[in-house]
Parts: C-alpha cells; structure tokens; sequence
C-alpha cells in the first residue's frame, strides 16, 4: 500500500485521467465530476486522439494512448490518479501502460469496468504492487473526499453535494450504491461524510477493508465508520484480526447483508457475494464483527444506558440488523463517546411518502397503514412543480376535449407547455415558440433554433411552379379569400410531395432502430457502416423486386427532379443547412447518414450517379434530431416525431403560398388559371349516348 | 453466476489433456457386456458415480461401490435418477475403484487473503478440507505469472511429512493440476482425494472447479460444458434467457416461492437488503430480483412484462424499490414498468392491489409522475416515497400493507380490497 492517509488515494488538486473517455459512462460521469471539482487533466481512448470531451470547465484532451497523454502534458502536469472505463477486455493493457508509463506520477488507478476475469485482477494486482500503485476495485464505484470536495467515478450520482455534505463518517462499502445511501441516512443523525468509498464487488477487492482502516484510523476529519458488507471474500476476518492485534481507536458500524443467499440457496448480484467458503459467509462474518464489539446487535427499541461497560463496546462499534437502524446507531455511538455532530438540526428518519392514493382500500386499513402524504423534500419539491406543469404523458389516452397538454389559459396569461406566452414573445423567436409547441421543450441551444429556423426557410418556396404554390395561385384566380388560397397551397401536398419528410424519419427510424445514437449532434462511429447496410438492403430489394416484376419501394428523399444530372448532384437549399452545421462544428447524424447513403448506392451499383439528399431529408434529419432525446427516452410518440417534419415542411410552404396569392392577386387576371380549351387534349373518342 | 464442472466433465475432457492420471471410467452405457468386460479389466470392482454438482462432499450417500455387472446396471439406473443434495444428476458413470495405501487433498484458488492465487495441499484426503486440522494442511501464494514450481510443491509435500518416495510423481502432478487450472480459466478446482496405490501410483479420484466465463481461456475449443439440470422454475429458465440476451441491465431472479408481494428492485446491494427486510417483516417476497444496471427503455419493458405475466396474478402488493441511483435513468425505468402494467391490464384485464414505489436517482421526479399517473389511470391504490425514506422502511411498510390487504380480501367474500376502474 503506497497511501499514507486516506486523503493520499483521493485529495484536492489530484489530477485525474480518464482511459476510454469518449465512453458513454465516462464521459457522462467525467461531465459531473468536473462540475463538482474540475481535476481531470486528460483522457485517452485508442483511435479518438485528438477529440475533446465536453464539461462545464472546458472541454477535457482526448489522447489516443496514455503514453501520448503524459507526452503531451507537462510534466508537472502529469496525472497521479488514473480511473478505468475501458471494456473488461481492454482492461489489462491499460493498466500495464500505466504502471509501464506513469509508475513515475501515478500513485492510484480506479478501475471502474466490471467483468474483469479473476486472473486478469490478481495480475494486474501484482503489476501495480511491483511499480507501488494503489488499485480501488475493480467493479467499484468510485470515491469521495468531502472535506475537500473531489470525487472519482460517479459517487453521488449527479448531485454529490446533495447527499454528501463535510463531516464525521467514513463510509466503506461493498456496494457503490450503498455509499450514497448511508450518507443520506447518516445525515438524519447530523453525522456528515468524509470519505464515501465503493470498494468495488468483484471476488478479489485489490483495496481490502484492513488498508482502508489503517488508513482511516490515521484521518483527523473520520471518527466513525460506517460498512456496508456483503458475503465473499475473508477480507473481514483479516480487518477484525488486524484491530484486535494493533488496536483501532474509531467505532464502527456494520451492516451485513446477504445471509438470503445462504439460506436460500440462491446467487446474488454481485459476483463477489458468491459464498465459497464458511468464513466468507454473512453468518460468520456477522459473527465475527459481533464477537470485536463484544455486545448484541443494535436494537432500536432497547434503552441503552451510558454505562462503562457500554462505552468500551460502542468505542469498537456495533453492528444493525436493518440498514434503516444504522441512524439511530449512529446517534447511540456518537451520544455515548461524545462525538460532536456535524449538523444542528436534523429530520428522522421516517416514513416520508410524497403520494398516497389509498382509496377504499385506505378507509379499511389499519390506522398505522393508512399513510398521508408527507412533505416532499427540496430540490425535489421545486423540480415536481416546474415538470407538473410541463409533464407529458401522451401514451395513456383520455378525454382532451376540454384539456391540453401543448396549451393553457387561465383567463390571464396564455401558456405553451406552462411557459408564458408574452415571456416567449419578449425573449425568444417564433421558431423556440414552434419547437417548443410540438416538442414539449424549448430547443436545448441556439444551434437547434438556428438549423429549424433554417428549415422552416427553405419550405417556402421551390418557385410558382411546384404544385403547391400552384393550388395558391389557382384559389386567387378564383377570387377565393387569404385563408383559401392557404388552404389550396395545403391540399396541394401530401406524402409525395413535401410530406416525404414523414417517410424518411420512418425510414430514418428503421434504419438506426439498434444503434445507440445518444446525441445526434456528436459524431457516431458506425454512421457509415449503417449506410452501407442501408444500401445493402436497398440493393437486394431492388433486385427481387425485379426477378419478380414488382414495383420496388424508393428510399425516401434522394434524388431531386431538377438536380440529378451531375456525377455528385446536391439539392442547394440542403447544401445551405449541412453547410451551416458543418460550420458551426456539429454534425447531424442523420444527415450524414443520408450522404453516406447516397455514395453508398452509387459504390453498390443501384444507382448511376451520386443522387442529391433532398431538402425533404434535411427537414426530416434536422427535426429527427430535435425530437431524438425525447424519442429515445419514450417521452414522445413515433407518431409525433414522423409528424412534425410533415408539419414543418406545411408551415413554411404556407406562408410561401400566402406570398404567392398576394402576389397573384396582385397583378394577375380574374381567372386567368383557366387552362384555354385550344391547350386541353383529349384522350377520349367521341361517343353517342345510346336513344 | 459461475459455472461449475464435477469429476465427469474432468475424466472425459480435461484430465488426460493436462497428463493427470484418473481411474479408467464408462459412461452412458447399459450394456451388459461392455459392463463386464470393464469390470473384469479394473479387478472386478467399481464405483457407480452421479454426474452431479452436490457443493461440499455431499456425494458420498450416492456413490455405491460394485463388483458385478448386474449390481452396476441396477445402481446406475437408480442413482442417475436419484436427487443428491437437492441436485438431479445428469447422468451415473462407472468408474474404476483405485486402491489406496493414502489419500491427499489439492486444491488450486484465487485466495482473497492474498489476492492472488494459492495452492493448498494436505495428505488427509477424501474429507472436506475445513475439517482438516490447521497444521495438517499447508496453502501457499502462486505468482501468478510464474505460476507453481516443482520445487514448490515439493516443499510443501517435505513440511508436510510425505513418503520420500512420492514426492517427486506428487510435485509432477500438482504443475498438471496447476496447468490445468490456469490454462482453462478456472477460479477454483479441486482434486480431492488423490489416490496412492500400494504400488506408488497416484490417481486423480474426484475433482470439482469453477469456471470464470469473463475469463477467454475458459472458451475451449470443442467443449461445450454440460448444463446440469436444475430445479428452476419457468419463471427463472425464462428470466435467465433474458438475462443472457443483453450485457445492458440485469434482469437477474430468483425464484423464493412467496406468496405476496411482486417485488421490482433496483441495485445488487439493495436488493439483497430489501428482500431479507421484506422476508423478516412477513412481506413473503415472491423472487430475488435485481434489475439495475441502468436498462434502457426496451430492457426494462421485457423485463417487468416477464415478472408480471408469471406472477401478477398471485400477488397481493406490486412493490417497485431501489436506493438512490447512480446511473440508472429513473424515468426510462418507471416509464418501461409503467408501459408493461397498461399492457398487463390490457391482457388481462383490471387488477387490484395496492402498489408501494420508493426510489431516488437521476430524472426521479419525471419518472414519479409517470408512475403515478399510470396508476391514477389504472385505478390503484399507491403510495410512493422518495429517496428521503430508506428502502428497509419501504419494505417493512410494504410487508404489512400486503397482510393487511390479504387479511381484508379474505374478509371479503367478493375479494376485492381496491376501487375498480370505471
């Protein structure tokens, strides 16, 4: 064990690496972390060199290897903690490039990754044991100092302020998620945290508890400890063995779960709870921890007075039989030995629910069951009244006659989605108002505001030939009123023309149905893989469709009436929108998927040119990646997502008819749509009507 | 869970491969004649074995030694089909009886004392080794990347007062057994008892190992290891293909046969502490469930549909329980169970039991909302708690609603305790 103290493994101005950063945990948690305590230097993940990882405090160097980070960082600079999110294969090469390559600045690696084979562990155990690194894990969590504000891994989740506040505990647990559990309970206890530890669920935990206490006894800011434990493993044993020799000044108190999975006969979730041997049963280690305190386990209703003989028990510790105890334990060992509490005033611990709907059922329980509501507790309180008024539910049905989601009036102000109309109208454009109308949430930058601006544009108009500028001009000639002549420009698209939109987010759907697509914004590797198969599909389609005579299904959105003569052949009005998100530094996945596609059918031979990505493709991209975070997490219907291209597309064409009818109606002649008789051909003979 | 291989899969496959002697063995075979002519060539006695995974040494009351073919055909026969500490065998084997003058114990694992792996040995074999005294049983720490050396395992036969005249074929044999082990991926095996014969032959007599499947070495070309039966229920066999069809959220159960509460839990840890509250407080949980792991949408949809087309019907309180979450998105996950409970009722029709959610995490309060305005709309009965109330108390509450909701539909000659939908 290099550490000295527990803030060695974990302290302000560590600085942090990160192996495969670009991952979608790593980055997420990376994000969080620097939000929290900006200390992560640099990533590395092989072939992203060269990228950036995005976080509140600027965007985090992604490095191709480990070796080329700490080359490219100064050395002062250079990392002295390092966390593991590479897949469990990769696993062993970066860590033996770390101990080959940092053993000089690297005093702790995290390793984050699960299903890490055991031997893997034991190797890369004793790799880092000959070049002096501590190993946390692997399979944990992660870590937190609270005094000093820092944290590795996702401890705390997105908000480790909210549960972990500077105090008295050291919690050590075998489950990550326990770690923040017990700090919210101990908190009710006015007992705050000092260090939150996951040691990690694997079979080898390569941080045993014995270091962890050696550590803790020498940390001014712990004086309590509080275990999580599950089954597998002796580590307890040892810990217990190594108290008893050299003393241990700090009471502890335990939780052991797990005895189900000996009295059951059943596994658990963790591979370290596997029961191998009767000392790393939850029996004999509850056994073990019962027999170092020298008193029975904590009973709530018990009146424990404050005798000697109690004092050096609690001194060593306690164990609870449910994990809802460990509060009142705690209040019993620090109330005992005089520990100061971190917080003033606190709530108990108690039943606190936020809805109950008991019904009928309610009026016949038992009064002790039949619960109120309680009071629902802030940031949660505030965070429910904002989301009950924007909350959508669309796929449970019900009568809307008289009620909306998109809109309300309360006889004062009109609201979208809760928000105030005149708030939109003062502070943001008519295309954030549309966005918001049809998504159920303003757009997330000025980015996704500019792109469907851009789209809503280019609907305008294709010139006063295309039929729908045509159904405007034909309702002028008519003398028909403003809102006709929209009405014509409306009737006059459909799904083949404008409304294509529709077809290529359902194909779009299709065609990206199991990748993982996080953001739509940010590059995806296998975009053009997804392409090729796309073509692939095509192709083959194609080609039964022929052997058999039928009519084959186009992909919707390639190819253009006018532009299409060209070797490469591009629809100007898309040109402008993929050129405008080029140039902001974004992609759009599903637009570029559609390029790729387009090469991709010309490199297969279903097609004899490079056809054009209509604007049809980029409304329909440019709207999919709107509505993709919503679709994706089941907050919107398919429907609406294949709708609102359709939609946008309608809009803009609209308008552009309206400018078409006050032109006509302008300059030109009382039916002068009139197609003359001389023009009009028949197709049909002459034929008398029988006598 | 790992996977766990018994004497059988060792005779046929692995122990000649690794140059580790073993009795001469028959399996799968009824026939008379092959019978007697093995028996006639093993000295006329052999043991009738079930290819069973029985933990400890629990197989003793199973193995029956015999000296005719008619005896072997009659205790095959009886011990393939005959339970062996709540194991079914897979199938019986006959197998040579070895003689023996001494009987050794060897035991190769990863040792979380000393994270690394270890060799145990001890010439009191045949027993389980905790009952072996201390000073009759030496483990050592294995370099990994050494691995065991002869003179190693010398030393320890040496200490361990072993015949001079055996040390040498003994410390040959345990650099097999290590070869072996660390060439297949195992996290732990055991040859117990080796067999010495009188004349100075050793035989490798019973073994057991667990395999890590997260190892690539594990992965042997042309072995599929065998599938043992088991007692799991429909549920379980179901649950576990799910399980198996994505590294995406656990979809892990096990089956506990109770009777009342549906439990969805969240979270290896937690879950684990909830199902034994919920055991203690009387909540008869229905399975062990642990369903974390951040599921996405889809995952968690095929997930709840599994638990509540098997066991919805039976229960009396669906509890749907986790701690505050790390990772998992909480409105992905509730929205998915959610989904499957409309769907439930649109099969099934209208159901009636309370409901008790407690949960923190991520995204919590949009997930509430769309909990509990499924369940406004399914006309249940709820109460939901946030991450302010700790999970034990959830179950406790939750073990005595659901006896209390029993207690009053049993008093209810019509049987229902909660408001219908209109």
């Amino acid at each position: 064990m290099r550490a000295k103290c527990l803030r060695d493994l974990l302290k302000q101005n560590d600085r942090i690496a990160v192996s495969n950063i670009t991952g979608r945990e790593a980055s997420k948690v990376s994000y969080v972390s620097q939000k929290y305590s900006p200390n992560i230097i640099g990533g590395w993940a092989l072939g992203k060199g060269g990228e950036q990882v995005e976080s509140p405090c600027g965007a985090i160097p992604v490095f191709a290897t480990f070796e080329e980070l700490l080359r490219s960082t100064p050395k002062s600079r250079h990392p002295n903690k390092v966390i593991v999110y590479s897949p469990p294969e990769a696993v062993y090469g970066e860590v033996k490039e770390v101990a080959r390559y940092g053993k000089d600045s690297v005093e702790t690696v995290f390793i984050i990754t699960e299903h890490i084979s055991i031997e893997v562990t034991a190797k890369i155990h004793q790799i880092c044991s000959q070049v002096n690194i501590d190993v946390v894990g692997c399979n944990t969590l992660g870590m937190i100092n609270t005094h000093e504000k820092v944290r590795v891994g996702a401890v705390g989740g997105d908000t480790p302020e909210e549960t972990f506040r500077p105090g008295s505990a050291t919690i050590i647990s075998n489950s990550g998620n326990m770690v923040s559990t017990i700090a919210t309970y101990i908190l009710t206890a006015g007992i705050g945290t000092s260090f939150g530890i996951s040691t990690g669920k694997d079979r080898l935990i390569l941080f045993p508890l014995k270091d962890f206490l050696v550590l803790a006894e020498k940390d001014d800011h712990t004086k309590i400890i509080v275990l999580y434990v599950e089954p597998g493993g002796t580590y307890e044993h040892e810990a217990i063995e190594l108290m008893r020799k050299n003393g241990f000044s700090k009471p502890i108190v335990v939780y052991v779960a797990g005895e189900i999975a000996e009295r059951c006969k059943v596994s658990l979730g963790h591979a370290g709870s596997v029961v191998e041997g009767e000392k790393s049963s939850a029996r004999a280690k509850k056994e073990a921890f019962d027999s170092y305190f020298g008193i029975p386990p904590f009973k709530p209703e018990k009146r424990y007075h404050k005798t000697e003989e109690l004092k050096a028990s609690l001194a060593q510790g306690i164990r609870v039989t449910a994990l809802h105890h460990i509060p009142d334990a705690v209040t019993l060992v620090v109330n005992t030995l005089g520990i100061r509490k971190d917080i003033g005033r606190t709530r108990p611990l108690r039943l606190n629910p936020w809805f109950v709907h008991l019904g009928e059922l309610g009026k016949r329980l038992p009064a002790e069951l039949a619960l109120f509501p309680g009071v629902i507790l802030e940031p949660y309180a505030e965070q429910l009244k904002a989301q009950e008024q924007t909350f959508v539910r669309s796929f449970i049905r019900q009568p809307m006659r008289n009620a909306s989601h998109a809109s309300a009036n309360d006889g004062k102000i009109p609201r979208i989605f809760g928000y105030s109309l005149t708030d939109i109208m003062e502070k943001r454009s008519f295309t954030a108002a549309l966005i918001l109308y049809w998504t159920g949430e303003l757009p997330r930058d000025a980015f996704e505001e500019r792109v469907a601006e851009l789209t809503l544009v280019a609907s305008l108009t294709n010139g006063p030939g295309t039929i729908s500028a045509q159904g405007a001009k034909l309702s002028a000639s008519a003398g028909n009123t403003p809102n006709t002549a929209m009405i014509s420009t409306l009737s006059a698209i459909g799904l083949v023309h404008g409304g294509n939109g529709s077809r290529a987010v359902e194909f779009l759907l299709d065609s990206f149905v199991s990748a993982e697509v996080e953001d739509p914004y940010a590059p995806f590797a296998d975009v053009q893989e997804i392409a090729v198969k796309a073509a692939a599909d095509f192709k083959k389609r194609k080609m039964a469709a022929k052997e058999a005579g039928f009519e084959y299904r186009r992909i919707p959105c390639l190819g253009h009436p006018v532009f299409r003569t060209d070797p490469v052949n591009f629809d100007p009005r898309e040109q402008v929108i993929y050129g405008y998100i080029m140039r902001a530094g974004r992609t759009n996945v599903f637009l570029e998927f559609y390029h790729l596609l387009a090469q991709a059918l010309k490199d297969n031979g279903s097609t004899k040119n490079v056809l054009a990505v209509n604007l049809d493709a980029a409304i329909a991209s440019v709207w999919l990646g709107i509505c993709w975070r919503k679709l994706k997490e089941k907050q919107m219907s398919v429907n609406r997502a294949v709708d609102i291209p359709f939609i946008a597309f309608a809009l803009g064409r609209a308008a552009g008819g309206s400018g078409e009818y006050l032109d006509h109606n302008d300059f030109g002649t009382e039916m002068d749509m009139r197609v003359p008789v001389s023009e009009c051909r028949t197709l049909t003979k002459e034929k008398q009507l029988p006598q | 869970m790992p996977l766990r291989i018994a004497e059988f899969t060792f005779l046929e496959h692995l122990s000649t491969r690794y140059g580790i002697p073993t009795p001469r063995f028959l399996a799968d075979s009824t026939d008379r004649i092959r019978i007697k002519k093995a028996l006639e060539e093993w000295g006329g006695k052999a043991l009738v074995k079930p290819d069973v995974l029985a933990g400890r040494r629990g197989k003793e009351g199973s193995v029956v030694t015999v000296t005719s073919s008619q005896e072997a055909i009659r205790e095959l026969k009886r011990v393939s089909s005959t339970e062996v500490n709540g194991g079914i065998p897979r199938l019986a084997y006959l197998v040579e009886y070895i003689p023996a003058q001494m009987e050794m114990y060897t035991a190769v694992q990863y040792n979380t004392g000393f994270l690394a792996p270890s060799f145990t040995v001890s010439l009191q074999g045949g027993v389980d080794i905790e009952e072996v005294a201390e000073e009759a049983k030496v483990t050592i720490p294995i370099d990994i990347y050494r691995g065991l050396d002869a003179y190693q395992a010398s030393e320890i036969l040496s200490a361990l007062d072993c015949p001079k005249s055996l040390n040498s074929l003994l410390s040959r044999l345990m650099i097999s057994f290590w070869d072996l082990f660390i060439s297949t991926g195992m996290e732990m095996a055991e040859i117990n008892p080796w067999r010495i014969t009188p004349a100075g032959g050793a035989y490798a007599c019973d073994f057991k190992a667990v395999i890590d499947e997260a190892n690539y070495k594990s992965k042997i070309p042309g072995l599929v290891f065998p599938e043992y039966p088991d007692n799991k229920t429909d549920f379980e066999e179901e649950m576990d293909a799910w399980n198996a069809a994505s590294h995406r959220g656990q979809a892990h159960v096990s089956d506990l046969n109770g009777d009342l509460i549906l439990p969805i839990l969240f979270g290896g840890g937690v879950s684990t502490i909830i199902t034994e509250t919920l055991q203690a407080a009387g909540g008869s949980p229905m399975f062990l469930s642990d369903f974390g792991g951040n599921p996405p949408y889809e995952r968690m949809l095929g997930t709840a549909k599994r638990c509540f087309e098997h066991k919805l019907g039976e229960a009396e309180l669906l509890l749907i329980l986790g701690g505050k979450a790390n990772n998992t998105l909480i409105d992905v996950t509730f929205k998915a169970i959610a989904d499957a409970l409309i769907s439930y009722v649109e099969e099934h029709g209208p159901i009636h039991m309370p409901v008790v959610i407690g949960r923190g995490g991520p995204r919590l309060v949009k997930g509430i909302l769309s909990l509990k305005q499924t369940l406004d709309y399914l006309k249940l009965p709820y109460v939901i708690f946030g991450p302010d109330t700790p999970v034990t108390g959830v179950a406790e509450y939750a073990a005595r609603l659901a006896n209390a909701a029993r207690k009053l539909k049993e008093e209810n000659n019509e049987g229902e305790v909660s408001e219908r939908p209109a």
